[in-house]
């Protein structure tokens, strides 16, 4: 009997033994990350490697990630800043060059233990020579250009051209007539675009036709600037037209001048002008935001022939309501070419014409085939970066 | 008289357009508003964020425009200071820094929000692209100091936060093309989310970036302001500025009636 | 040799501006930036010259008493004024600040509000239904107009009150900003882009001349 007690007193104790360091043996345990890669991060100069890991489920426990990478010595050490739970990839971009990189990630557990994941493999960063996230976007630009390009190679010799008419420029020489009569200015504004934008260049070129003909009847021209560069490009440009055309001395040049750089003054004092100087012309060429409608209709109140051009497509509705002629978009980049009848000109906008007709195609196509679940057009569209 | 009516004087349509916009001003009334999908996604956005998230907001208006986003600005500060989301305020624009550290510092008080800790503002930087571009390696490659001089690693909120991997949400308050380069360089190439709230001459601008998903929300002007306002259930500058901007459209459209009626029945008479 | 070396440096610089687009080689990305830095480095000097001619300009209409001279004196006591303060002490000083708050912020305010004046007097001049896609025109805007603000759901949760569908008036102003508008506008831009490629080509090959000056 004392036996059989005591048997059981050392049963008991023992179980509860076994059970209490069972349990107290029992910490949570948390799976590594897995999957653990480091990879020379693609199309970049080879100045970041990207480590990548699977996603843990929301209620794994765990609480952030921290990224190590290798030193010198062989030891880890700590980069960046702790990762959000969610994260499954770091791009190192403080890495040196040529050098083997290795990682791992650690897991940040909801207690604030730090679970370790495999070491990666070493990886060296190397720079890429072309961008293949960028594969479409080069074929395209390589189709479009050929289809100009073509096109000016067919065209060089021949004068017949077609090209529909545009009543905006049709209309330059009325507006200069109409200045000279009345022996009144011409004012021209080039926008607030800066020389290295396109619609400002397509400006100058209309600017520079306009100098010719101002040249040739001595009529003022008023060209206030907004950007200093352009300024002195403009001043040099149609200082040449006056002296091809043989007239350096009716050339001004303080009537090409800098007004101010900002947006609202800068429409303050072209405003002022017009309502000061009432020019017979007004030209509203190039880049236009907000400011567009207070010089439009400012030119509409003073009676002035007004003809704007702009590629801002959201300020169009406001030119075409307030002045009387309006080059919309694209017509604003013919305009050299209309204006000199070139014919490698002529033909570049001929190659305009075949490149929309491959967009058209490329729309339509995009379009059925999306209508019968074949998406392969969309997709390669969605993969340009 | 017909003649008269239709080559009306623009200064008697001036004069008629301040008196509509002084009347409401002076004599509020309130007009149900309708929330739209765009304001409403932003919202919804904002509102599912945990606490303790962080939202980039870029104040990229200058002192003309800044009647419509500046309510836009204090609306969304006030969602997300009453729900715990910390807010990093920046600037693209060189003539902005102090309307927005003003306004930050406003709402913030009106809100108990502590600088440093609930908000900050970085300021400004030369070269759009730089600083997008920059800020998606590094914020404090770009702002090394934040507008008040202090050090971005020093600042207590900025402790766990690197780069766009952190910023939840990017909302973009603007009156010129700046929301087009956060779309093309911080969304496309770093994958931020962005919303955006802008003036609504250059609304149209946008809507294509809402289609294709660009965009995940969209305050149009005023509206979007008292839309916004509405769902706060706090009306504010955005009420008031859509109430003014409701009689000048109504202005514009019974005058547009007009005129058209004395051009029909000048162009009958005519035969 | 005045034409070809601008033309020379604009074909070099050009072509390789597009291969650093296509070429993320820290070789291409030095050239970009390198680039990108000298345009920086023009940019001041091109403002030393801007301000010059600004000064020129104000100083001869001083000098000659030209009309509205006056106008002229108002912007060098702001400039003067602006740049004393503002150089040495830097944007935070108190007296720019108020300067600022004070000054600048309303009168661009102002110069923007007047958009709603001119944008009103446009519109009446502008929506005359003399042809049938001016008439289409004019009830597109009044459409768009009518449902930008509340007053129009308002009107047509009243007067449509038996059709299946409430807030009509902003449903359907945002579906001419989704479909109608975002086609045109789309349309418009792809002929922009094509326009800006041909443009780019024609002044990269030289083609394009005339932004030099002269006829060709």
């Amino acid at each position: 009997m004392t036996y059989n007690k005591t048997f059981i007193c050392i049963t008991t104790c023992l179980l509860i033994f076994l059970c209490g360091t069972y349990a107290f043996s029992q910490e949570p345990t948390f799976s590594t990350p897995t999957n653990v890669t480091a990879k020379d991060t693609p199309n970049d100069d080879g100045s970041s490697i990207t480590v990548t890991w699977d996603a843990v489920p929301e209620d794994s426990g765990i609480t952030g990630y921290k990224i190590l990478r290798n030193t010198d010595s062989g030891e880890f050490e700590e980069i960046g800043k702790q990762l959000k739970p969610t994260a499954t990839q770091y791009k190192d971009s403080e890495i040196e060059k040529g050098k083997t990189h290795a990682y791992f990630v650690q897991a940040i557990t909801d207690s604030e233990a730090l679970v370790n994941s495999q070491q990666t493999e070493g990886v060296i960063a190397t720079g890429q020579w072309f961008h293949t996230g960028k594969t479409s976007l080069f074929i395209a630009m390589i189709i479009l250009c050929a289809a100009i390009l073509v096109s000016i190679y067919l065209c060089r010799n021949n004068q017949d051209v077609f090209v529909r008419r545009i009543p905006g420029l049709e209309a330059v020489d009325e507006a200069i007539g109409r200045a000279t009569e009345m022996g009144r200015s011409i004012l021209y504004v080039l926008g607030l675009g800066g020389v290295e934008n396109v619609a400002t260049i397509a400006s100058m070129t209309i600017l520079g036709q306009v100098a010719r003909r101002t040249a040739d009847y001595e009529t003022p021209l008023r060209v206030p600037c907004n950007d200093p560069i352009v300024l002195n490009v403009v001043r040099e440009m149609v200082k040449t037209s006056y002296l091809d055309e043989g007239r350096p001395d009716a050339y001004q040049e303080e009537n090409i001048f800098y007004l101010t750089g900002d947006q609202f003054a800068y429409a303050a004092g072209v405003d002022g002008m017009m309502i000061r100087e009432k020019p017979a012309a007004v030209f509203l060429q190039g880049t236009f935001y907000a400011e567009s409608l207070l010089m439009a209709e400012t030119g509409n109140s003073i009676g002035a022939i007004q003809i704007a051009g702009t590629d801002s497509e959201h300020q169009l509705p406001f030119f075409i309501a307030a002045c009387d002629y309006t080059l919309i978009g694209e017509e604003l980049y013919a305009a050299s070419a209309y204006l000199s009848k070139e014919p490698m000109l002529l033909g570049s906008l001929r190659g305009q014409d075949w490149g929309k007709i491959v967009i058209f195609v490329t729309i339509i196509l995009g379009v059925t085939l999306e209508l019968f679940g074949i998406n392969w057009i969309t997709t390669l569209l969605q993969s340009v970066r | 008289m017909l003649e008269k009516i239709m080559n009306m004087d623009r200064r008697v349509i001036f004069i008629l357009v301040a008196l509509v916009v002084i009347f409401p001003t002076l004599v509020p009334v309130r007009m149900p508003i309708t929330v739209s999908e765009p304001t409403r996604n932003l919202y919804d956005f904002i509102e599912t964020l945990p606490s303790g998230s962080t939202i980039m907001i870029a104040f990229d208006y200058g002192p003309s425009s800044l009647a419509e986003p500046e309510p836009m600005a204090k609306a969304v500060m006030q969602h997300c200071f009453s729900k715990g989301i910390k807010i990093i305020g920046m600037t693209l624009l060189p003539n902005t820094p102090t309307l927005a550290h003003k306004l930050m510092r406003k709402i913030a008080a009106e809100n108990n929000a502590v600088y440093g800790e609930d908000y900050v503002f970085l300021g400004y930087r030369p070269g759009t692209l730089q600083v997008i571009l920059g800020m998606g390696t590094d914020i404090s490659s770009v702002f090394e100091t934040d507008y008040e001089n202090k050090t971005v690693d020093e600042i207590p909120m900025m402790e766990n936060i690197t780069n766009y991997d952190q910023i939840d949400l990017l909302l973009d308050l603007a009156s010129g093309s700046t929301t087009e380069a956060w779309i093309i360089y911080a969304n496309t190439r770093y994958g931020v989310k962005i919303a955006a709230g802008v003036t609504a001459v250059i609304i149209a601008q946008m809507y294509p970036y809402l289609q294709t998903g660009q965009l995940i929300g969209l305050m149009p002007g005023y509206l979007g302001a008292a839309e916004y306002e509405k769902l706060l259930n706090a009306p504010g500058d955005g009420t008031i500025g859509l109430n003014t901007a409701t009689y000048a459209h109504l202005l514009i459209i019974g005058l547009v009636i007009l005129g058209n009626i004395a051009f029909f029945i000048q162009r009958r008479r005519e035969g | 040799m005045k034409r070809q070396i601008p033309l020379a440096f604009c074909f070099l610089f050009g072509i390789a501006m597009i291969f650093t687009q296509f070429s993320p080689h820290s070789y291409s990305q030095a050239v970009y930036k390198e680039v990108i830095n000298w345009g920086l480095i023009i940019s001041p000097f091109a403002m030393v010259l801007a301000v010059v001619t600004l000064i020129q300009t104000h100083v001869t209409r001083i000098n000659l008493r030209t009309e509205h001279w006056q106008y002229s004196l108002i912007v060098f006591v702001g400039m003067i004024v602006m740049v004393l303060i503002g150089v040495p002490f830097g944007p935070q000083n108190s007296i720019v600040e108020w300067l600022y708050n004070n000054v600048q912020v309303p009168m661009d305010a102002t110069m923007f509000s007047l958009l709603a004046f001119f944008i009103a007097s446009a519109a009446f001049r502008a929506f005359r239904a003399r042809s049938f896609e001016a008439f289409l025109l004019l009830a597109t805007a009044m459409i768009v107009m009518i449902g930008n603000v509340p007053v129009g759901d308002l009107v047509w949760n009243k007067v449509m009150s038996w059709m299946p569908w409430t807030d009509g008036a902003s449903w359907l102003r945002q579906w001419i900003l989704d479909v109608l508008n975002n086609a045109a506008r789309r349309g418009i831009i792809l002929g922009v882009s094509l326009g800006v490629i041909s443009q780019s080509i024609r002044i990269i090959l030289g083609i394009e001349r005339s932004y030099l000056g002269g006829g060709d």
